[in-house]
């Protein structure tokens, strides 16, 4: 007997070959990151049921979440991060992601992990799904120029650690425009970042002062790309946004950011709701890099510090004996004393990274951004009204 | 085809059923009784789990009448609030939008796949060579990168709206879009109030009706006495009449709107319409990237035509023209129609590339709801029967066509 | 009496061409005009494209961030693990032609051509002089398994059959292969797939995936069982009625709840699953394309169903399928750039999307975008080729 055709008989049994290759592949592909699915799984399992539980024993403070152990035992560190965005979080040439908030990332995996390089830099340029990420377990930390807001807070999965860059919403313009304040913006178009803060502010904004406006919404690097090809008149965002895109630009010149600013927008990490260990280890790496600033540790003074501390608070601080006393654990026994040590060697204090990534793109000194008790040395006269509120809490 | 195509690979028919000797398990009705058992528990099982799994404890639409909060751009011949609307209104604001798209990019794609698929059967070598040019390009590239590629070209190439290009003295060209003349209702030469173009629209349609109704008739008079009555002719004779007089008697119920640019700290047009760069950007990506799988539709229903059509059109001295639009296309068109009909749900589908381009659709629209709001679940099982409803519409319409079409007698 | 045509071949060849040029372009006075229009139109689009290519355009865009746009964040000692799986597929691609094909005169140009563009890519710069190197050695893989296999002798009949299936069989199993060359035994991790490796990952999962998943729904939709083909018609609706855009939202917001796992698995799961819905609908048009004739045959001869389905009915309808399918599988491809729009996963637009965010590139989005069309239209290019190619050999089409 022949069958009519060999070669395709043998093409479906060549497939069916295939698809159980294909699957080996696959496991073998996924075993590599099976473990971290397992753990995200599992916190998130948990998550969802504290979920269910009742309120009262969500705030009676037992420990909610493991994200922390979580990365521990992975080893490696999830961070959410922007990829479009010039200064704050944007990739070079060689695939690496650079950037404000990426150096949060570097110093809180440092203190955790005892290696700056143990990040894994997820895409969370979309506003829109950048929380869905974060409650889903794909990320552990978003610090991703998000804006604390209450009904966030309260609505969505997420919790805010210690603010790492003060902002408000703002408005850029071309300088021939002749716009120089809201008011001149009667049925202007505007171009405005979708599934954010700043879309709802200037909605809630042109309601207020009774004007009109035609909106174009979209991800932040196309909007901006639009404003600056001269589709809107007026491009709005975090101030601090706004600095990132015109600086990139050869003709910065034509464009100014009006002095008006509409709204609050204090950028902080995210982390998931109940994750109280978690949210502290992030929350004291912030302060600890601020602090640093203020008693004047660097990067580079550190390690001299750390081997002879000139005092008791930078010992503490650096987790190490002060004149052969003993080690203060400062109250965390989920990381040792001396993270934030380790965060200050990688990436230096709050200060440093700031003018490392930032720099003169947008100018600190007076700005909310400012210690509020520079050093000595450092203090610049400001005018009334002006000033820093970047205020570390006290390491005790 | 698949109506009169075999059937599908059966069981053997088997003959009678088993008598009573073969064993209850191996006897037909229960093995088939059996598998289908076990294959409803299983996939009830999966579905169950699923169930299980996504936690439907909220599950509900009560969250699409809260206010929505955000403003929608690309609106037209609506004006919605977006602080003050609900949000399922707003979603409709964003359906509107996509059937805007769909339907242009349709009709475009349409005359751009018959012009290029004729195109490159072109007795014209270079004419030929550049229609195939054409559809390797565009079949071959993303449709993403083809929107978001004639939306960058569009926003660098055309002027800023303060200098804008002029063309005539009717329409203007900026990167804010392309304002044309546009009819907007009008009072006539009484002075009629805006709902009186409803009623030229009505009489245009009882016309309408009269002429096809006569038309009919003769047709069926030629028919039964083989006389020629010139049905066509009448229709379009009484059509014309009926119009004029309409004309006369009551006016124009629209004018023409030109559009203006006002200069001021915000530049902007006023009347007219203006067709934005995030529509037209959408637009023509569709139109070119569809236009293109239309294109090969169309050259290989011309190509599946016997060769003794085309040898008996010259044969009655027709011209190539003549030969394509009376003889070839009429009827290729009877066997693209299936596939075209796929191409026109692919652009249905393609419109949520809006989602990358600034424009508003109602996948966009969703996104945004689902982002402020929450209900994934239920934002998709909204999106997806928007979507099989218009793929629905777009079917039934081809349908009624290809039943049209197949109805003429060769 | 010679026929027309040979009695043509006898003029001199410039007699010949004088006609052509003659009978093609300029046969009356309107065909003249409508040359004169095409011409011009296509001197326009040439002279708009040469202006840009080489005088308006910034390519330091591309060539800077080639790295990012090819592989992104995959680690750069590990780039080996690249390079090897682009000389395997190479020489694999090689090995297909040499033993189904032959490598025509256009077919060189092209590799030509493209192989120009790579290296002028990588060259530019002079950075990576040792990528053009391994370019150079895949593209010799390829030269050297097409040699190997096309001097094979096509008549002795045994050694050909061993030569198809050793072939056949590597082909199929060349996407488990890269995928553990790319991710066991290193710190690759499956999210380091980024860039253009991910397009060229993420692709023939969702193909190989598609066609898996498409067989048993395409099967089961022509089942007599009702409960079977229902449940089969349902999924190969509701999946066609979504957009991709469509599903990958549910990847990234409802698949969390029921599979878990990382999003780029998902994103895999999601593509088999919606391409698998199309392939049913193509072989399930094949099924019914075939003689009933075919299904008696395989009765008369005493085959179970699950027999004739496999043996008789299934390479039938996949032949004729191919066509068909092998759309679907540029489709697919083209459609991974999706994966950017809704989900965290960036590959080459995505990252072209990043460079365009660089401090000194803002400006040049139009570059960056017309490479990555130009990236994706070779290799859909290539796949068209590759299939037209394979459908001769088949004979598909051929009754």
């Amino acid at each position: 007997m022949r069958l009519p055709s060999l070669k395709g008989r043998r093409l479906v049994s060549a497939l069916l070959f295939a698809g159980a290759a294909l699957v080996a592949g696959a496991v073998i592909g996924a075993c590599t990151s099976d473990e971290d699915q397992q753990q995200a799984q599992a916190v998130e399992q948990q998550t969802q049921q504290q979920d269910q539980d009742q309120p009262a024993a969500q705030v009676s403070g037992e420990p909610r979440g493991n994200t922390l152990q979580l990365i521990m035992d992975r080893g490696m560190l999830k961070c959410g991060v922007k990829q479009t965005q010039p200064l704050f979080g944007n990739r070079d040439e060689d695939g690496n992601v650079t950037g404000f908030d990426i150096e949060f990332c570097k110093a809180i995996a440092a203190a955790v992990l005892k290696d700056a390089d143990a990040v894994e830099y997820i895409d969370a340029s979309d506003a829109s799904t950048r929380f869905e990420l974060l409650a889903d377990g794909q990320i552990d930390i978003l610090i991703r120029t998000t804006t604390i807001t209450s009904s966030r807070d309260m609505e969505l999965d997420v919790d805010f650690a210690q603010t790492t860059f003060y902002t408000g919403q703002g408005f850029a313009v071309r300088k021939d425009s002749g716009i120089n304040s809201t008011s001149d913006m009667a049925n202007a178009a505007i171009c405005v970042q979708t599934g954010t803060t700043t879309e709802q502010n200037v909605a809630d904004h042109f309601t207020d002062i009774g004007l009109d406006y035609e909106p174009t919404g979209g991800l932040s690097q196309d909007v901006a790309a639009a404003f600056f090809e001269g589709r809107c008149d007026v491009l709005t965002a975090d101030a601090s946004d706004l600095a990132s895109r015109i600086v990139v630009r050869d003709d910065a010149d034509d464009y100014k950011i009006l002095p008006q600013i509409i709204s609050k927008e204090p950028l902080a990490p995210g982390v998931r709701d109940y994750d109280s260990d978690w949210k502290d280890v992030v929350n004291w790496v912030v302060h600890g890099l601020i602090r640093a600033e203020e008693i004047g540790l660097t990067q580079a003074n550190v390690a001299a510090n750390a081997a002879n501390p000139p005092n008791t608070e930078v010992a503490r601080l650096l987790g190490v004996p002060f004149e052969g006393g003993s080690v203060s654990t400062l109250g965390f026994d989920v990381v040792d004393a001396q993270f934030i040590q380790r965060a200050i060697a990688a990436v230096g204090n709050y200060g440093e990274i700031y003018d490392r990534e930032i720099g003169d793109a947008i100018p600190r000194d007076c700005t909310l951004n400012a210690l509020a008790r520079p050093l000595p040395s450092e203090a610049v006269d400001c005018g009334p009204g002006e000033g820093g509120i970047m205020y570390a809490l006290p390491y005790r | 085809m698949s109506a009169q195509a075999p059937a599908p690979p059966s069981p053997s028919p088997g003959g009678p059923a088993p008598s009573e000797s073969v064993p209850l398990f191996y006897r037909r009705g229960f093995r088939r009784l059996l598998q289908q058992g076990l294959y409803v528990a299983a996939t009830g099982l999966l579905f169950w789990y699923i169930y299980d799994a996504l936690n439907l404890r909220e599950f509900g639409f009560g969250f699409l009448s809260d206010p929505a909060a955000f403003k929608v751009a690309n609106q037209w011949l609506i004006d919605i609030d977006g602080v003050t609307n609900s949000r399922i209104n707003m979603y409709l604001v964003g359906v509107w939008a996509s059937l805007r798209v769909v339907f242009v990019a349709i009709l475009l794609s349409t005359v751009v796949g018959i012009v290029v698929g004729v195109s490159r059967l072109s007795s014209n070598w270079l004419v030929a060579r550049m229609a195939m040019l054409y559809v390797e390009v565009f079949r071959n590239t993303p449709l993403l990168v083809q929107v978001v590629l004639v939306y960058a070209i569009f926003l660098v190439g055309a002027p800023l709206i303060q200098n804008s290009q002029e063309i005539g003295d009717f329409a203007f060209i900026s990167n804010r879009g392309v304002a044309i003349p546009w009819p907007v209702p009008d009072a006539g030469w009484w002075g009629a109030p805006d709902w009186f173009v409803g009623v030229w629209v009505a009489l245009f349609i009882a016309i309408g009706a009269i002429a096809m109704t006569v038309r009919r008739r003769r047709q069926d008079r030629e028919r039964e006495t083989g006389q020629p009555q010139y049905a066509n002719r009448w229709a379009f004779g009484i059509f014309a009449i009926g119009a004029l007089v309409t004309f006369i008697v009551l006016g124009l119920p629209v004018s023409i709107d030109k559009p203006i640019i006002e200069v001021g700290t915000t530049t902007r047009y006023l009347e007219g319409m203006v067709i934005r760069p995030e529509f037209a950007a959408l637009t023509i990506g569709l139109t070119l990237y569809t236009g293109a799988f239309n294109a090969e539709i169309v050259r290989g229903s011309i190509q599946a035509m016997p060769r003794g059509q085309t040898e008996a059109a010259n044969a009655v001295g027709l011209s190539a023209y003549q030969r394509m639009t009376l003889v070839i296309l009429p009827q290729a068109l009877r066997q693209m129609i299936p596939s075209i009909t796929n191409q026109y749900l692919n652009v249905n589908k393609n419109s949520s590339l809006a989602y990358a381009v600034l424009y508003d659709d109602l996948f966009r629209v969703a996104g945004i709801i689902q982002n402020k709001a929450g209900h994934a679940l239920e934002m998709f099982f909204v999106i997806i029967v928007t979507y099989m409803l218009i793929s629905l519409v777009i079917s039934a319409v081809m349908n009624f066509i290809n039943a049209r079409v197949t109805r003429v007698g060769v | 009496m010679l026929p027309p045509h040979r009695e043509r071949a006898r003029r001199p060849r410039s007699v010949r061409a004088r006609e052509w040029v003659r009978r093609n372009l300029f046969p009356s006075a309107r065909g003249t005009l409508l040359t004169a229009l095409a011409a011009a139109v296509l001197g326009g689009i040439t002279y708009g494209l040469i202006e840009f290519i080489f005088f308006g355009a910034n390519w330091e865009v591309i060539t800077h961030n080639r790295w990012l746009l090819f592989a992104g964040g995959f680690p750069r000692e590990e780039a080996w693990r690249l390079w090897v799986s682009i000389a395997l597929v190479f020489s694999l691609i090689g090995l297909a032609y040499g033993t189904w094909s032959s490598l025509g005169r256009r077919d060189h140009l092209f590799v030509l051509l493209v192989g120009g563009f790579v290296i002028f890519l990588m060259a530019h710069g002079g950075a990576a002089v040792w990528s053009s190197v391994y370019f150079l050695i895949a593209v010799g893989c390829m030269y050297l398994g097409y040699l190997l296999t096309y001097q094979l002798p096509r008549a002795t009949s045994s050694l050909r059959t061993l030569q198809v299936r050793v072939v056949g069989g590597l082909l199929i199993l060349a996407l488990p292969i890269v995928l553990v060359l790319l991710l066991v035994g290193g710190n690759v991790g499956i999210r380091d797939l980024d860039g253009f490796v991910l397009n060229l990952i993420l692709a023939p999962v969702g193909i190989v995936g598609g066609i898996l998943i498409g067989i048993p729904l395409a099967v089961g939709r022509a089942s007599n069982l009702k409960t079977i083909s229902w449940t089969c018609t349902a999924y190969i609706e509701i999946v066609r009625g979504a957009p991709l855009l469509g599903w990958l939202f549910v990847a990234l917001f409802i698949l969390d709840d029921i599979i878990g796992g990382d999003l780029i698995i998902r994103a895999m799961v999601v593509m088999a699953v919606f391409t698998g819905a199309y392939m049913a609908e193509y072989i399930r048009g094949a099924l019914q394309a075939l003689p009933r004739g075919q299904y008696e045959a395989g009765q008369a001869v005493g085959l179970s169903q699950w027999q004739r389905t496999r043996l008789i009915i299934m390479p039938q309808a996949l032949r004729i399928s191919i066509p068909p399918m092998v759309g679907q599988a540029i489709s697919i491809w083209k459609d991974t750039t999706l994966v950017t729009v809704i989900l965290p996963l960036r590959e080459l637009k995505g990252n072209a999307d990043s460079a365009i965010s660089q401090f000194e590139f803002t400006p040049d989005r139009i570059e960056a975008y017309v490479f990555v069309a130009v990236i994706f239209w070779i290799v859909a290019f290539m796949m068209s080729r590759i299939s037209q190619r394979v459908e001769r050999a088949q004979g598909v089409g051929e009754r």
